[in-house]
């Protein structure tokens, strides 16, 4: 029976790979990225930034899209070990497992930040995050199939709705804020380049997702694709923002792409204001982060000690909900994403290259 | 091979065969018995027949007429009696008590022939069959006014006349431990997946029931997932909707004594569609589906929205808009929960109401009932007058879905959303629809995805899912369900 | 399918309905919000026996009281509004204390106007001031913002009783499409940029004479200081409006030679402004293009037909723009020493790194660069009349 298929041979197409790369990769940082990277790059250039940090993280993309696929069929958990030997590789898979669930902890409490500020200013943050990991164990429970079902619904509404607020704040855009293009030379330009490629984080995923992938040869396609259309959807921000709030004007606001969805007024339509709608769909990217990084850490966690997924499923909850709730307040919240964010680095973009390399020197894998 | 001796077992005697039947069955006031000489001899014979369900036309003239009139040539053999005498077309035979009294009662009639050793059985039964009728639950302004009725046999010709495809292939099969039922899989058979056609049949022999009186007992025995509150199979009355749902490669099962059809495996886009979209040009075809995607998240939506924008963002609805919500507000003593909560399990009263009343006095007792309430508790300063507006939106859309089954669901599932709604506002809802997707990714109907349009597995699926195209554009099955002709056209 | 599925199932059950219940942290009925839609800063002018600053806030409320009176059996008896002030020495403290003189809970979300009175604009950093307001997750951004002459809360009143003053202020600025007089709406959101930049802007001024509201020019705001420092009349707005290029709409009255008015209907205008620099020499030419008709003339002798009529009609109107934008340039360079009209930041995008060195003194800077001036009108069309 068609439905009978093991969980053990879930398998996702290219296209809903792709899906799943660009959900984890938007998610915290679209509210955020215009005012972490004018801070500092201060000038209009931010958007060249954007694009660069883009291309950084397609080379990372694709380094660890070539690493894994020389073991086809196993995640970083199986095949590290196969690479530097079963401790370093343990060692460095239960690294990547604590990455994995401190970064959905850092996100599922981001969206409480936000969501208790603007939406429900008075509810207990336990309570607006309770709820949400509740459905999230509910979903990653189903397996990857239904999580990669999942991001294919939210994806087309996020497009849609992003689009459709991006253009109504055309109203208070001024292109003079985003001029002169390169006025003080590059050296600005890239001193953003670390904060924009942070905001990229989440091509590690395809360290797991390639051995899911139907046909992973084209799994290079699935980065290239799976970085572009964040890419744009961050450009279209960054270029928005400082387009209406001017460089001066996002630097002194903690949320500046919530601001700019405040700022403006459409009288006449059912809707005066539009920043629910961001709101509603950033609250849906959060979830599709959460959930991804959540299963990855669980899966890893199974991967790791041969035992069924299920319990480390509802065992990692309440880990996360713990680490979630220890920043004190928002300063400590960024300072945990900036951590989180510089352990990613070291991670994703240096390990998987050494990695390639000794595998390679040793002919390890599928050649 | 002959057990004599066996009281289940007819032995060729003719008294005590009768005093057999009789014993087993000749208390009811309904059985019939007729003993007669054969054709001028002195054989003794006997139908047994059920009044009403047999056709007494039939017996009177091919049976006992032909029994009884003087025939020429030959002895009173089982042979020739088959062949020569009995003008009727089905014949048989039966050694064993309990097989015989099963046929006489489901209208058959019996035949016991002095000397010969064992009962005829006669194929009498009249169908008790109305009139083919446009069904009532699922009417459409265009399409065949054609509905099915309570007789399997009439449904299955109603498929069959649908169009000559010899790939239209029916299973019979009995569901029902005391009272047998018969029911019929149809499928065709070089579309339809052969592993679905079996797990069908599969579960279909695993319903234990004494009795299957409707296919809702049949739906509700074989769905997959029974806390699910999506139905995952469809019912319906229409043979274009059975016929349509088999060339996509998906199963019917007919059930006897239902008008009521069930189609597996189901998508949550079947639920919104209509086979009405088919029929009528792309252009109104695909607005009427938009609209009544439309209709789907406000009848599931509405008053969950309302409460967050009244109780929670206030800020987020227009100045103007606000203000004239909060002058109408003004006065009423609930919370904005309450208030919905009030006004709809009211409407939903009216609405239960309404179903169980005489057909003419139904509807306006329904439209009385909510006008009247609707404007009294507004006058009274129980409910606010935009809650009225917003309750009676959610009603209307609520109706506008298609498949009765699928607005139940909808209407069940806006409580859970009001009430999280309550709690959390806008983020309630948002939560809730992740919540409600999430279910709708893990749930699957007979191996497909729920939610498979919505989710392609390739981009042309989309062609006929939120928008439909024009048929000229339609040109791939749906992917999942069926696993050879993936192609709608030669 | 089993028992522990279905316990799960009553379980996130009872919790759905128990939270309802336990929860609802954050509800508020709207019937029991009173809406801010407008506010007004005032500075306190006696100061008792306190060393800082005295503010007086005043919240225009409306609320299911005030709404319900304005339309309910057309009885206006009430006003439709209620304004409260309360004074103390920071925004937030005094708003709080608004609780105690009203039953509803202020709620700010549909704020839609604030308006700063003279008095307090001109001894303090604006900066200050707004910093609640922009803080506050509960303040709308898109709210304008106002400078009055004299006290603000004047112009929070209304002597109709139906009307709202906040809204009519914000109806009012929709008339910058049809009046070079009035400038662009400048909201919460945009004036932060603005303030951070350290460059001079202008904010919408607006008085109250007799219980009747009327925008009166401009308030100049010093970008170092963030102080008011004076204001443009109506004219010289006209004259900002034609450097900035950016009205939709307006009049241009001019006499022709025999001194009978001509009034030229704009219909498009566009303004280039060109940064040079030359060494330490920074100047600008200014380039004005505008299409229009003529609206009305009161000379009965001349025909539109001839063309030139028109141009002398044209020329008229340019000799009359200029002189508003001549005006309006001295005003600037010379009285209040403040680039208002995007010099700099013409500068700050042609010139980079020159903008670089002197964008700390700017203003200074400013007063002494020579502006060079061209207007150009075309008249398209004379209406439907010809005389």
């Amino acid at each position: 029976m068609l439905a009978m298929s093991g969980s053990s041979k879930d398998r996702i197409t290219n296209l809903q790979a792709a899906v799943i790369l660009v959900n984890y990769i938007l998610a915290a940082g679209i509210l955020t990225l215009p005012r972490t990277s004018v801070e500092k790059v201060k000038t209009p250039d931010v958007w060249i930034t954007v694009i660069i940090g883009g291309l950084i993280t397609m080379i990372a993309g694709v380094i660890i899209v070539k690493l894994s696929q020389r073991y086809p069929e196993k995640t970083f958990y199986q095949y590290s070990g196969e690479i530097v030997g079963k401790w370093i590789g343990g060692l460095l898979s239960i690294l990547i497992i604590a990455y994995f669930f401190t970064i959905s902890a850092y996100e599922v409490r981001t969206m409480a930040e936000v969501t208790g500020f603007f939406l429900l200013e008075g509810t207990p943050t336990w309570a607006i995050i309770m709820p949400f990991m509740w459905i999230g164990l509910y979903l990653i429970i189903g397996g990857i199939t239904p999580l990669a079902r999942l991001f294919e619904m939210i994806f087309p509404v996020t497009i849609i709705i992003f689009l459709l607020v991006a253009f109504l704040s055309l109203g208070i855009f001024e292109f003079n804020n985003l001029r002169p293009v390169l006025g003080l030379g590059v050296i600005p330009v890239l001193k953003g380049i670390k904060t924009t490629a942070l905001a990229f984080l989440g091509t590690e995923v395809m360290l797991l997702l390639v051995a899911f992938m139907k046909r992973p040869e084209k799994a290079v396609k699935v980065v290239l694709i799976g970085v572009t259309v964040p890419m744009v959807f961050y450009v279209i921000t960054v270029v928005m923002v400082i387009g209406a709030l001017s460089i001066d004007g996002v630097t002194t606001r903690t949320w500046p792409t919530l601001e700019l969805m405040r700022g403006f007024e459409i009288p006449g339509l059912i809707f005066e204001r539009f920043e629910s709608f961001l709101l509603v769909i950033w609250i849906m990217q959060i979830f599709t982060t959460f959930t991804i990084t959540y299963y990855a850490a669980a899966l890893g966690l199974s991967q790791l000690l041969k035992k069924d997924i299920q319990p480390f499923i509802y065992a990692l909850l309440p880990v996360i909900y713990v680490i979630a709730m220890i920043p004190k307040n928002i300063n400590d919240l960024f300072h945990m994403g900036d951590m989180v964010g510089n352990v990613a680095l070291l991670l994703f973009a240096v390990l998987p290259l050494i990695l390639l390399l000794i595998s390679r020197l040793k002919k390890g894998g599928k050649a | 091979m002959k057990q004599n001796s066996d009281p289940e077992w007819f032995t060729g005697d003719f008294a005590i065969d009768l005093a057999l039947v009789r014993n087993e069955i000749g208390h009811n006031s309904d059985v019939h018995f007729r003993e007669f000489h054969i054709g001028g001899t002195d054989v003794c014979a006997a139908i047994i027949f059920v009044e009403g369900l047999t056709d007494r036309e039939l017996i009177d003239k091919h049976i006992i007429k032909s029994l009884m009139m003087s025939f020429t040539g030959g002895a009173v053999s089982r042979d020739f009696i088959t062949n020569r005498v009995l003008s009727i077309g089905e014949v048989a035979e039966e050694q064993a008590l309990k097989s015989l009294v099963a046929k006489v009662l489901t209208g058959s009639t019996a035949l016991l022939i002095d000397g010969l050793p064992n009962a005829l059985v006669l194929g009498t039964t009249k169908e008790k069959s109305r009139q083919i009728e446009e069904p009532v639950s699922e009417a459409t302004v265009r399409g065949p006014r054609l509905g099915f009725t309570e007789t399997l046999c009439d449904n299955t010709a109603l498929l069959r006349q649908h169009g000559e495809n010899a790939s239209l292939s029916f299973m019979k099969l009995q569901v029902g431990q005391r009272t047998k039922k018969e029911l019929v899989i149809a499928y065709i058979k070089d579309i339809a997946d052969p592993d679905l056609v079996e797990e069908v049949k599969k579960r279909i022999q695993n319903i234990k029931a004494d009795d299957v009186p409707e296919s809702g007992y049949v739906e509700q025995l074989i769905e997959d997932n029974y806390l699910s509150p999506f139905t995952q199979v469809q019912n319906t009355e229409r043979p274009d909707r059975v016929f349509s749902a088999l060339m996509d490669g998906r199963v019917a099962i007919l059930l006897d004594g239902t008008p009521f059809a069930l189609i597996v495996p189901v998508t949550f886009s079947m639920m919104l569609h209509s086979p009405e979209d088919y029929y009528e040009r792309w252009l109104p075809s695909y607005l009427f589906r938009l609209l009544r995607y439309l209709a789907a998240a406000i009848s599931l939506f509405g008053p969950s929205l309302y409460i967050s924008f009244v109780s929670f963002h206030q800020g987020l609805i227009p100045t103007k808009l606000a203000l004239s919500i909060m002058g109408t507000r003004d006065g009423v003593p609930f919370p904005a929960i309450i208030e919905a909560l009030i006004m709809e399990v009211t409407i939903e009263i009216l609405r239960e109401a309404g179903l169980r009343l005489p057909k003419q006095i139904g509807p306006t007792i329904g439209i009385v009932g909510g006008l009247v309430i609707g404007e009294a508790a507004v006058q009274a300063g129980i409910v606010s007058p935009i809650m009225v507006i917003v309750v009676a939106l959610t009603a209307i859309s609520s109706f506008a879905i298609p498949q009765y089954s699928a607005g139940i669901s909808l209407r069940l599932l806006r409580f859970p959303a009001m009430f999280s709604a309550a709690v959390f506002g806008l983020y309630g809802v948002v939560l809730f629809a992740l919540f409600l997707c999430s279910h709708l990714v893990k749930l699957k109907s007979f191996g497909v995805p729920y939610v498979s349009p919505i989710i392609p597995d390739r981009l042309t699926n989309w062609t006929d899912f939120m928008i439909r195209m024009p048929l000229k554009k339609i040109k791939r099955r749906m992917k999942p369900i069926s696993a050879n002709g993936s192609t709608r056209k030669k | 399918m089993n028992t522990q599925q279905l316990r799960r199932l009553l379980c996130s059950l009872s919790i759905l309905i128990l939270l309802p219940l336990a929860g609802c942290w954050s509800s508020k009925e709207i019937e029991n919000l009173g809406f801010i839609v407008g506010t007004a800063l005032d500075l306190e002018k006696k100061d008792p026996d306190h060393n800082g600053h005295l503010l007086t806030v005043t919240n225009q409320f409306v609320t299911s009281e005030t709404i319900g009176s304005g339309t309910k059996d057309g009885k206006t008896q009430q006003k439709a509004y209620k304004n409260i002030s309360e004074t103390g020495d920071a925004a937030l403290p005094t708003l709080r204390n608004m609780i105690l003189r009203i039953d509803k809970r202020a709620f700010a979300e549909h704020s839609k106007v604030l308006v700063i009175g003279e008095e307090l604009a001109r001894t303090l950093n604006l900066q200050q001031t707004l910093d609640f307001f922009i803080r506050e997750q509960e303040m709308r951004p898109s709210g304008l913002i106002l400078i009055a002459r004299e006290r603000a809360s004047g112009t929070l009143e209304s002597k109709n009783l139906v009307d709202i003053p906040a809204f009519q202020l914000i109806e009012m600025t929709q008339g910058h499409d049809r009046t070079t007089k009035i400038l662009p709406p400048m909201t919460l959101t945009k004036i932060q940029g603005k303030l951070q930049s350290g460059s001079s802007f202008l904010l919408q001024s607006v008085s109250s004479i007799k219980g009747e509201i009327k925008f009166t020019g401009a308030a100049v705001i010093k970008g170092k200081t963030n102080k008011l420092s004076g204001f443009l009349n109506e004219e010289e707005l006209e004259g900002i409006t034609w450097i900035s290029g950016k009205g939709k709409g307006g009049l241009v009255r001019s006499f022709d030679d025999e001194g009978l008015p001509i009034v030229y209907e704009i219909l498009s205008m566009k303004s280039v402004i060109k940064s040079h620099v030359d060494g330490n020499r920074i100047s600008f030419d200014l380039i004005i293009e505008s299409e229009g008709r003529i609206a009305e003339h009161w000379d009965v002798s001349e025909k539109d037909f001839e063309n030139g009529y028109l141009k002398r009609a044209e020329q008229a109107s340019v000799k009359e723009v200029k002189r508003l934008i001549r005006n309006v340039l001295n005003k600037m360079q010379h009285t209040y020493q403040a680039d208002v009209s995007g010099f700099g930041n013409k500068l700050r995008i042609e010139y980079p790194y020159v903008w670089e060195k002197v964008k700390k003194d700017w203003d200074q800077t400013f007063s002494e660069v020579p502006i060079r001036c061209e207007v150009k009108l075309t008249i398209k069309d004379y209406g439907t009349s010809d005389h």
